[in-house]
């Protein structure tokens, strides 16, 4: 699989995980991203809702 | 390993995002918030009093249904002041921090598709203006950022809405600039598609259950919030945008 930011240095350093390729890592991140996302703006546990209520109408995600 | 470093930044990028954000909504966002909870009975509502005024004036219309779902009065709510304060700034570094591991994700991701690996300010500003267009513009045309009490249709259609907008818009926006085929700007009529397809909206009034006086007042709250809202959308975006791409070289070129 290319990869076309490898240079040396980091070829060495990533050795450790070098049996994660880059895209399932960047898709990794990706989904960790939708989570908090989710955590924060989506998710209708009262308590959840009420902690992050003036950060939802603010952000503009659909609240109650 | 190139996640733990897009993680460990992402908390950066989100912390000081989420930070400046928190400042510029205690300037304007959060004061119109107060206001209009002053409308749902009790004086300086916390969000679980303003569910039990919601409750109330569901009755009164069969039409205002939050799909099912109802918040209950006595759940555990921040205090007003400080803890209140606390709570969002903590949620708007949750969320700038899953913004940034999109956008993180996202940048590293663009880099590879076109074998480059820099990105300057102006890449920044740029990556801004999109995640703008395609988490604020793109929904909020359709459902615009609404005061509390402000009647609404069911919460899971607009939030199916508010998804499906936000992908399209993404997905048009990144295959009209990424795209390699000749065509790549046909990618763009995703941005309308959520539009065509129509948001969710109520069959009443917004602001039904009050008084006309109130309902006028209401109005024009609603009215400042989507441009205070917008404000505090653009700099969270443009603080993004902006962090991010300076993180990029940090994320490509491990120091460990």
């Amino acid at each position: 699989m290319a990869n076309h930011n490898s240079t040396t240095a980091n070829m060495q350093a990533t050795t450790a995980s070098a049996t994660i390729s880059t895209p399932v890592q960047l898709a990794t991140a990706f989904l960790l991203g939708m989570v908090f996302l989710f955590g924060a703006g989506f998710v209708q546990t009262s308590a959840v809702h009420n902690a992050a209520h003036d950060v939802r109408h603010s952000l503009a995600f659909p609240c109650h | 390993m190139i996640f733990r470093r897009i993680v460990l930044y992402a908390l950066l990028v989100g912390a000081l995002s989420g930070i400046l954000l928190t400042g510029v909504q205690l300037l304007q966002v959060i004061p119109i918030i107060q206001s209009a909870e002053r409308f749902e009975g009790e004086p300086a509502a916390a969000p679980a009093a303003e569910k039990a005024g919601q409750a109330a004036q569901a009755h009164d219309h069969a039409a205002h249904d939050h799909g099912g779902h109802e918040h209950d009065a006595d759940a555990w709510a921040p205090a007003d002041g400080a803890e209140r304060t606390g709570f969002t700034l903590l949620s708007n570094m949750l969320s700038a921090t899953g913004l940034a591991l999109l956008v993180l994700a996202a940048m590293v991701a663009s880099l590879r598709l076109n074998a480059a690996n820099k990105l300057d300010w102006r890449h920044g500003l740029l990556w801004g203006v999109a995640g703008y267009a395609a988490f604020f513009v793109a929904p909020a045309l359709g459902l615009p950022p609404e005061i509390p009490g402000a009647a609404a249709a069911p919460l899971e259609s607009r939030q199916a809405w508010w998804l499906f907008a936000v992908v399209c818009t993404a997905a048009g926006l990144a295959g009209a600039a990424f795209g390699k085929s000749p065509w790549r700007w046909a990618f763009l009529i995703l941005l309308v598609l959520p539009h065509l397809v129509g948001a969710p909206h109520p069959h009443t009034e917004m602001f039904a259950g009050q008084p006309p006086a109130a309902a006028a007042e209401l109005t024009e709250l609603a009215r400042q919030f989507i441009g205070a809202t917008a404000i505090a959308n653009g700099a969270l975006w443009l603080t993004l945008g902006l962090i991010s791409v300076w993180t990029i070289p940090r994320i490509l070129t491990p120091s460990d």
